[in-house]
């Protein structure tokens, strides 16, 4: 345990200095709350924006307060999605190139440790991150819109935090077996957008898709009623967050680490 | 009292044999030098050892009481060592000591001992991002010495120093011997000569020779003679080449290299012709060969 403190201790480290730390909950924040504002000031910015046909009467519906929060969480199922693959896709791969993963284990180091304190880490960093960009649309919501129930709030956090993780853990995952970041990247985007794709299209028979989470956490928000297929989907996921967890450790401990 | 023991190892890369089935065993409190060519196998070797890569077959069996992870008794230097450049050269040792198993008290005692071993001392707050290669070598032999193995292996730790660092390693090396186990790989014949007491000479995945320094040094001792002449040397020669004192002569342009095992006949011999046919002699010099010979010879493949 001790070691393992030491390893996360070392990432936490890495990540203040080279200023993940700031910005990466800074772009979460940005994302989140732009919603809210841009869609209280629409009828503002399209007026001076012009382009309107003289004399045309603008009439612009006042979107509800869950409308607007649950298009604040869509913002992540993007641009979030990016940026979690892009500040997971090197965290043991860069290291393995460099060579500097070799140096640390013929360490007497836990290979569990190693890999779970890297993914640890990154969870950290994106949850904080997330908490604080949510909890920053849903303020701005609240005091431009209607507040939306913290429960609901903290409910859909939570229930959308598991597909973050899970696309956070996919990408650790495949850093066990690749050695380029760019590859890892590539693979894991490409499938996530894959996985969405088909489990939209027969999201039917597959309501239970993690992949589907974002969707079902709108419905949520919008209704507070927890959609169908919404907690197996949940439960999938983390059972799938699990077992990727325990492959990444089995594979990188097969691995020959110095090649 | 063995440290290590090497039975039957073999590792291949795909279908690339590179490490052909070898033994060995590391005496306690030794320097030994694992010698050979570019190529010859030297890292994987020693990567197999330090449990980085796993052989394809044989035994690596570490003599300890405690069955411990064999980490705990290995200090490993790469050939290239790399660290995480945004930290200090003190932090990077207080991390690994502390992934050693050592309590915080500890590592920050031992940081500052090997950092004046070192010499690091002034440029410990730095961060590794900015030094030399002399003191990323200098850092990696200190973070390999952290947790005080009772093996060090140093892959090629002087090659890419300049020849004040490489002093500075070699006595270094000296001084770790009566602590510790020292198996380090080279190229070079001459930094193994000064430091070790035992060599292994690795040729395309085979020991080929080893054993204690100074045997091997009388084994490939054998007396030489070389002349140097004006003049017309392959007609002078000729005459005594056929001689039976002399094993072999090797002619190159006005030099001749004659070896043998009675140095007073051969002596005579060569002293007698001279002075008889008045030989255009410039040089007459008896010396021995040496190891670099026998490894030149190795290397070549004979």
């Amino acid at each position: 345990m001790s070691q393992w403190l030491i390893l996360l201790q070392k990432e936490l480290l890495e990540n203040v200095r080279n200023f993940k730390w700031i910005w990466v909950p800074l772009v979460f924040i940005i994302l989140a709350i732009q919603q809210p504002i841009t869609m209280y000031y629409m009828p503002q910015i399209l007026e001076s924006v012009g382009g309107l046909p003289e004399g045309a009467v603008f009439d612009f519906p006042v979107p509800s307060a869950e409308e607007v929060l649950a298009t604040s969480l869509t913002q992540y199922n993007s641009l979030g999605v990016l940026i979690i693959v892009l500040i997971t896709m090197g965290v043991i791969a860069a290291e393995r190139k460099s060579g500097v993963a070799a140096m640390i284990l013929v360490k007497p180091v836990s290979y569990t440790s190693f890999v779970t304190s890297k993914w640890f880490s990154v969870l950290l960093l994106v949850w904080a991150s997330y908490f604080i960009g949510y909890l920053g649309a849903w303020y701005y919501t609240g005091v431009l819109f209607e507040f939306v129930s913290f429960s609901i709030f903290m409910q859909s956090f939570l229930m959308y935090g598991v597909w973050l993780t899970f696309v956070l853990t996919f990408t650790v995952f495949l850093n066990t077996f690749l050695k380029s970041s760019g590859l890892i990247a590539f693979i894991s985007l490409g499938s996530i957008i894959i996985m969405s794709l088909i489990s939209s299209i027969l999201s039917n028979a597959l309501s239970w898709s993690p992949a589907l989470l974002g969707g079902y956490v709108t419905e949520f928000i919008m209704f507070a009623q927890m959609p169908d297929g919404a907690v197996i989907s949940m439960v999938v996921s983390i059972a799938v967050i699990g077992i990727m967890l325990l492959l990444s450790v089995l594979l990188f401990r097969k691995n020959e680490l110095a090649e | 009292m063995t440290v290590i023991s090497v039975e039957g190892l073999k590792k291949n890369f795909k279908n690339l044999e590179v490490i052909k089935g070898i033994d060995f065993d590391l005496p306690e409190q030794k320097v030994v030098a694992l010698l050979g060519a570019n190529g010859a196998g030297k890292t994987t070797v020693l990567k197999t050892i330090s449990g980085l890569i796993k052989p394809t077959s044989g035994t690596i069996h570490f003599n300890d009481e405690n069955d411990k992870d064999v980490r705990h008794w290995i200090g490993y230097l790469p050939q290239f060592p790399v660290f995480y450049n945004w930290m200090t050269g003190k932090e990077f040792l207080l991390y690994v000591g502390r992934l050693s198993g050592l309590t915080k008290h500890d590592a920050k005692q031992r940081t500052e001992e090997l950092l004046s071993l070192v010499g690091m001392t002034e440029a410990k707050n730095r961060r590794i991002g900015k030094y030399s290669g002399g003191m990323k070598q200098r850092l990696g032999i200190a973070q390999a010495l952290i947790h005080q193995p009772k093996l060090l292996i140093l892959d090629e730790p002087v090659s890419a120093l300049d020849p004040l660092g490489r002093r500075e390693v070699i006595d270094l090396l000296k001084k770790l011997k009566n602590e510790m186990t020292v198996l380090f790989s080279t190229h070079i014949l001459s930094d193994a000569e000064e430091v070790s007491d035992e060599i292994l000479f690795l040729h395309d995945g085979v020991i080929v020779e080893s054993g204690a320094m100074n045997e091997l040094t009388a084994k490939y001792k054998q007396p030489k003679i070389t002349l140097v002449f004006e003049r017309n040397i392959e007609e002078y020669i000729e005459e005594i080449k056929s001689q039976t004192v002399f094993q072999s002569v090797e002619i190159n342009s006005n030099e001749a290299v004659l070896l043998t095992d009675d140095m007073e006949g051969a002596k005579k011999v060569i002293l007698q012709e001279a002075s008889r046919n008045n030989w255009p002699l410039t040089k007459f010099e008896m010396s021995s060969t040496k190891l670099e010979e026998m490894f030149i010879k190795v290397v070549q493949g004979k």
